[in-house]
């Protein structure tokens, strides 16, 4: 038998409502506005991974993702993006190392990050 | 020698071609104008004439048997020499292939002993530090409100190359004591050595974050976007053991879509107290050390579990979906006659790069002594978007992030537990933010004073 303090029922039952709202909300407005605001997140306001990336190993091939895009995806995922100026080419190499096997990712793709990262590293 | 003999024939010939240029004329000149035979006597000055040429002749022969004669030494010498240039050559070519058996002898002898992996001994090695620190504000309902706790929460990594990796994660905080006074715990959360094996599999062993579901591996710390952990992930199971694993991930196309997989054998949970009472399940305390010098599991077998999942990443940019399902089974009291076993499945899924929704569905039962099999089962759903997605370019927007959360815990013992949370996150920086929350939480104990009703949290928090 369930004993819930009722004068609480009501009032998180709507908070919960509004939140939910608000993101369907934010959503649904986020789709509209996908073109125009695509890459955003919300600090710094431009993603890292849309920086210009230099390497020619890391140029689109057509139905191939690429390791900027890769970069994007899996951080995202857990946590915001990190800017590959913020660690060395070295330093990179052991935290892909330890992001590919947390998030068990493929390596191949872990391959196509690290290079992204490192030639836009600090260093 | 056969050369001498060829010279001497080609002397020969010339002294008689010379001979017959003198003589044939004059045979001729008989033959052709027919004198007297009394006039065909040679006069003395041919003939001195004649004695003169052979003489001359004969000088030029001994000249030349001379200059033969050396030269036919100089040949010798010549052969001589060759023939220890030769010998010097073939004994060269022993002592470079003798010094070249036993360079590859010592390389493979040095090869040997050094074993893999090679690169351990240049400079392809790294150390370096990441982790989280948090510093949390609570006033829960019908309490004091308190300055909660700083909690510093190091991962320190070492690369041993481009395959071997040792990573350990700890949690330091403050708590007070109860008769006064505080302490300080520091807390091993995980410690694994990984040895990528190649593209398709990974052994990790050690302290390690059991992939059961994905929120202890990927949502701990400053990771996840509320102060606290889902109730279900907390209650009912454990968030890392002590056992080796295998785990790989195959890619499905080009188009950034796999599977990936992890299975693992650990010590498996245990007893607080050695009974097989329902209260006595400890989900994360088997550690392998016991306090009695026996080095053994505290039950016969150890558990085996694993983890499969599938991710896709869409054509839209940031929209992405993964699932898994897991589980966990093995023994858990001392005498081995009840198993403890868990099941999870979870999905996350990006729509755009504002919108985020994860949860996890986790049901596990044991076997029990006193109250027979507990079910117990929870789920937890949380929803989070980013306002930089709206058109506002304000700041105070761009940076906000607004969470829900909805969670449920049924400990199958008589007890359920909901709650709703709502937030938001300001980030000053990408890994600097500010998160504040409060939570509604709904249980049917009958004591409220233990189970407040409500929490604010309001919490700092860097990754690093």
């Amino acid at each position: 038998m369930s004993i819930y303090k009722q004068p609480n029922a009501l009032f998180p039952t709507t908070l919960a409502a509004v939140i939910a709202i608000m993101v369907i909300g934010g959503l649904a407005s986020d789709l509209c506005f996908a073109q125009s605001v695509s890459g955003a997140s919300p600090s710094p306001t431009n993603s890292p991974s849309a920086q210009p990336n230099s390497s020619d190993a890391n140029a689109v091939v057509p139905g191939q993702i690429t390791g900027a895009e890769l970069y994007s995806i899996h951080c995202n995922r857990c946590h915001p993006e990190r800017y590959p100026t913020e660690r060395t080419a070295a330093n990179w190499k052991t935290i892909n190392l330890h992001m590919q096997i947390r998030a068990n990712i493929p390596p191949a793709q872990a391959r196509l990050i690290l290079k992204y990262l490192q030639d836009n590293s600090g260093r | 020698m056969n050369t001498s003999i060829r010279r001497e024939k080609a002397l020969g010939m010339v002294v008689a071609c010379f001979m017959a240029s003198q003589l044939v004329p004059c045979a001729i000149a008989q033959s052709t104008e027919p004198v007297p035979v009394q006039q065909a006597t040679v006069s003395a000055a041919d003939f001195q004439k004649l004695q003169d040429a052979v003489a001359k002749l004969s000088d030029q022969v001994q000249k030349l048997q001379q200059a033969n004669s050396a030269q036919q030494q100089t040949h010798a010498d010549d052969l001589d020499q060759i023939k220890r240039l030769q010998d010097q050559v073939g004994q060269t070519q022993q002592t470079a292939q003798d010094a070249e058996k036993k360079s590859t002898a010592v390389a493979q002898s040095q090869e040997q002993e050094l074993q893999a992996p090679l690169d351990e001994a240049t400079v392809n090695h790294n150390f370096q530090m990441l982790g989280d620190a948090e510093f949390q504000y609570i006033k829960a309902d019908n309490q004091h409100g308190t300055f909660y706790q700083a909690d510093f929460a190091p991962i320190f990594l070492y690369r041993a190359g481009d395959n071997i990796l040792f990573e350990a994660g700890f949690d330091t905080t403050l708590q007070n004591n109860d008769g006064g006074g505080y302490s300080t715990t520091f807390n091993l959360s995980f410690a694994q050595m990984d040895y990528v094996i190649n593209d398709y599999v990974t052994l990790a062993a050690g302290e390690l974050l059991i992939p059961l579901g994905t929120y202890e591996q990927r949502s701990a710390g400053w990771l996840n976007k509320i102060p606290d952990d889902p109730l279900a992930v907390d209650a009912l199971i454990p968030g890392s053991e002590i056992g080796a694993e295998l785990q790989g991930a195959i890619p499905v196309g080009n188009d950034g879509k796999f599977f990936n997989y992890a299975v693992y054998g650990a010590n498996g949970p245990s007893s607080t107290d050695n009974t097989a009472d329902a209260g006595s399940l400890d989900l994360g305390g088997n550690v392998g050390a016991r306090s009695d010098g026996i080095n053994a599991n505290l039950h016969p077998d150890p558990s085996g579990g694993g983890r499969l999942g599938f991710f896709v990443p869409f054509a839209k940019p940031h929209t992405d979906l993964e699932v898994g399902i897991s589980g966990q089974t093995g023994e858990w009291d001392n005498s081995g006659n009840y198993n403890w076993s868990a099941g999870v499945f979870d999905a996350a899924l990006h729509l755009g790069p504002n919108f985020e929704l994860k949860g996890e569905y986790i049901k596990t039962s044991y076997g029990t002594d006193n109250m027979g099999e507990i079910r117990q089962d929870g789920w937890w759903v949380q929803g989070s978007y980013k306002l930089a997605g709206l058109p506002f370019d304000a700041p105070i927007i761009r940076n906000t992030e607004l969470v829900a959360r909805y969670d449920s815990l049924n400990d199958g013992m008589g007890t359920t537990t909901q709650r709703e949370t709502a937030g938001m996150i300001y980030y000053f920086t990408n890994t600097f933010l500010f998160e504040g929350d409060y939570e509604f939480l709904n249980t049917n104990k009958s004591n409220p004073n233990q189970n407040p009703t409500g929490n604010l949290i309001l919490q700092l928090s860097l990754g690093f």
